[in-house]
């Protein structure tokens, strides 16, 4: 899936006194198959960035095509289907639903997908498989350990066969051990064929030799693009 | 799936409303019965009213009741709570136009 | 159909999520309907015994007004009624209250004529014999051949033979009841020759009942006819759900239990708000959400109905009331055993429905429409 930013900007509370402009006329172009990161510190605006990229929020001005197709302007449930078809989230706390087994949780995706159950089990277990985590299917989430959680996280974000991966500070509450882990787990969906944009700050992530982009941005504006 | 023994949980409590309102109607009719025997109580004793409340005249007769009589216990009085606030006032004297 | 059953599968996992507080709202939903069932099944199965019953009612009675007061009837006045054409007979009744002080009891005190007598297998009263209504024989610990002492208007206590006890299942009609003779009771009243209490009117034709209380109205302006269809639709009156206890008694209660279920509605937590975030975040569309929310709503809402109908039906129907039973008797001495007839009309369910469910859907599904149209960005932000 390749995805076009041209010139977006987003502004938050317009006209109010909290005004935020944070995106200022980006234009960007994420290929197929490629990872890439967006770096910055805090308030640079790459998390805003990020949820425009992967459809959840609408820029306030600018273009953002998906494969051809401006969607800036389409209406609440046309982003919807295209979060539901091509996107898969990874939260920076996982953001997983405790009270649920593992299973659920990984299976939530795809409830109004409109799949049949056996679809749904079958797609489930698959990434289990994939990512190790069969034996706590039955788990409530917050029964496991935070590199399972994370697993977790993942496999849902993957169960409805994505075409891009959305990950927003996946490291941030990881040691050095699972964000390794967590990389190796990137390559293989990048091995899968998958789009992958990271938005972080953590040199261990945008350092790696898997990923093909790294956007510095700063105050709302790439700084600079390296590869 | 837990909508499977939610549906199971909710179908058997309609079956059981539904067997007890089958039950309500056989007995309703065995009920009947009874009822036609008190009927002809009525018409012998030649009763106006059920005996439900005795604690005033409009609670024991209150099809009996007038709006002429002064003074006279009104529903809602405190005295007679709660079957003064049960028993209604009947409608000819909510109306006082339609006394015959 | 498969989409909207695992939206159905998710909002129960929900409901298991929060088990307590949800299985405590189904509690109290449940005793909410439980109340207000079993006060419409008991009015409404009074109102259709009494709609039976009292269809053998005098088709007329008529009183006698003096003074603005109900006075004694001259029994004269039967020469007067029966010269309209229609009316086959009139005869005058004898009847009054008795406070009865060892018991605080009040009873009703008929007279019958021997051609009247009420017990099947006895052809008379004596003149000194009595027959009384269960609750009568209960509050009295009186049984056949046992004496019931009335005091008369002089002071005087006269004893009456028992001679029989109407039996419970009659309770509904005989439960305070005194039956004495005729004579007996005009005597013990001191009733003066030529008066009786009221008169009791038949009519052949059912139709022409209302312009024969119009003729007698006309004929004797001091009289105030009571047409049998006056008495129907006082009863009619008296069991509305409309009236009395529903709405002194539980209106409070009700709105109680809606600013609850308000509260919890629209007091989304912020666990809940991220959650609906995060359902966005992975696909789930605003409509998704309040279908969720709906189902939440409904499964509550079935099974608290459900139960609330069963068990007000059973705590009716099989046990008598036991529970309503106190709150209706009140200050009442004499109070007949509520056996009533199971009927219960697609109606009664549909007002149970439209007076609890509908009002807790839409207390509950109104609030969530705005936690549905969160912006899912607010979760990666927050």
């Amino acid at each position: 899936m390749a995805i076009v930013l041209e010139d977006v900007t987003k502004i938050y509370n317009p006209g109010q006194p909290n005004e935020v402009h944070a995106v200022k006329g980006v234009s960007l172009r994420i290929g197929k198959n490629e990872v890439v990161i967006l770096k910055g510190p805090s308030g640079s605006g790459k998390t805003s960035l990020l949820s425009i990229i992967g459809c959840m929020s609408r820029p306030t001005s600018g273009r953002v095509l998906v494969n051809g197709r401006d969607v800036a302007k389409l209406p609440e449930r046309f982003l919807t289907e295209i979060r539901r078809q091509r996107c898969g989230f990874i939260f920076q706390q996982f953001n997983l639903l405790r009270g649920i087994t593992v299973k659920e949780n990984i299976m939530l995706p795809l409830y109004p997908a409109g799949v049949s159950l056996g679809e749904i089990k079958r797609r489930t277990e698959e990434v289990m498989d994939l990512l190790q985590i069969s034996h706590r299917a039955n788990f409530r989430v917050e029964q496991l350990s935070g590199g399972e959680q994370q697993r977790v996280a993942i496999a849902r974000a993957l169960v409805n066969d994505p075409e891009i991966v959305l990950a927003d500070e996946p490291t941030a509450h990881l040691d050095t051990h699972l964000s390794e882990e967590f990389l190796r787990m990137i390559s293989e969906i990048k091995g899968a064929g998958k789009t992958v944009v990271i938005a972080t700050h953590d040199p261990l992530v945008y350092e790696s030799s898997l990923v093909d982009r790294v956007i510095h941005m700063r105050d709302g504006i790439i700084l600079e693009e390296g590869q | 799936m837990k909508y499977r023994r939610f549906l199971i949980l909710l179908i058997t409590e309609s079956l059981i409303l539904l067997g007890l309102l089958l039950w309500g109607h056989y007995r309703g009719q065995t009920e009947f019965v009874r009822l036609t025997g008190l009927k002809d109580l009525v018409t012998s004793l030649m009763l106006t009213d059920l005996s439900i409340w005795t604690e005033a005249r409009y609670t024991r007769h209150p099809s009996q009741t007038d709006l002429f009589s002064a003074f006279q216990d009104c529903p809602g009085c405190l005295e007679h709570f709660p079957s003064g606030s049960i028993v209604s006032v009947p409608p000819h004297l909510r109306r006082p136009e339609e006394i015959p | 159909m498969r989409r909207h059953l695992f939206i159905l599968e998710f909002a129960l996992s929900g409901l298991c999520r929060r088990r307590y507080k949800n299985l405590a709202l189904l509690v109290a939903y449940s005793l909410l309907i439980f109340i207000i069932s079993s006060i419409l099944f008991l009015t409404h199965a009074l109102k259709r015994e009494a709609e039976l019953l009292l269809q053998s009612s005098p088709e007329i009675t008529v009183q006698r007004l003096m003074a603005g007061r109900h006075a004694l009837v001259p029994v004269d006045w039967v020469d007067t009624i029966v010269s309209i054409p229609g009316v086959i007979d009139a005869s005058p009744r004898y009847w009054g209250y008795y406070y009865d002080p060892f018991t605080g009891a009040n009873f009703t005190v008929l007279g019958v004529r021997s051609s009247e007598f009420p017990l099947k297998g006895r052809e008379d009263l004596d003149p000194e014999d009595c027959l009384i209504g269960s609750g009568v024989s209960e509050t009295g610990l009186l049984r056949t051949g046992d004496s019931l002492v009335m005091v008369d208007p002089e002071g005087i206590a006269r004893p009456f033979r028992v001679a029989g006890v109407f039996s419970t299942s009659s309770s509904i009609l005989t439960n305070d009841l005194v039956v004495l003779k005729e004579e007996t009771i005009k005597r013990f009243f001191q009733i003066p020759e030529g008066y009786a209490v009221d008169l009791v009117v038949r009519v052949a034709n059912p139709s022409e009942i209302d312009t024969i209380a119009k003729k007698i109205k006309e004929k004797i302006p001091s009289s105030r006819p009571i047409t049998r269809t006056e008495i129907l639709r006082t009863y009619e009156s008296l069991f509305d759900w409309r009236s009395g206890m529903v709405l002194s008694m539980f209106i409070g209660a009700l709105l109680a239990f809606f600013i609850f279920a308000w509260d919890k509605a629209t007091g989304l937590s912020a666990e809940e708000r991220r959650e609906i975030g995060v359902l966005k975040a992975i696909g789930w569309d605003s409509s998704d959400i309040m279908e969720m929310k709906f189902w939440e709503g409904l499964v509550l809402s079935s099974l608290a109905y459900l139960t609330g109908t069963i068990t007000g039906f059973v705590h009716v129907f099989m046990l008598g009331a036991p529970l309503l039973e106190s709150a209706l008797k009140g200050w009442s001495v004499l109070f007949p055993s509520l056996k009533l007839r199971p009927v219960i009309e697609v109606y009664q369910l549909m007002v149970l429905l439209f007076l609890t469910v509908v009002p807790y859907m839409a207390a509950t599904i109104a609030p969530s429409w705005k936690a549905a149209m969160t912006d899912p960005e607010e979760v990666i932000r927050s």
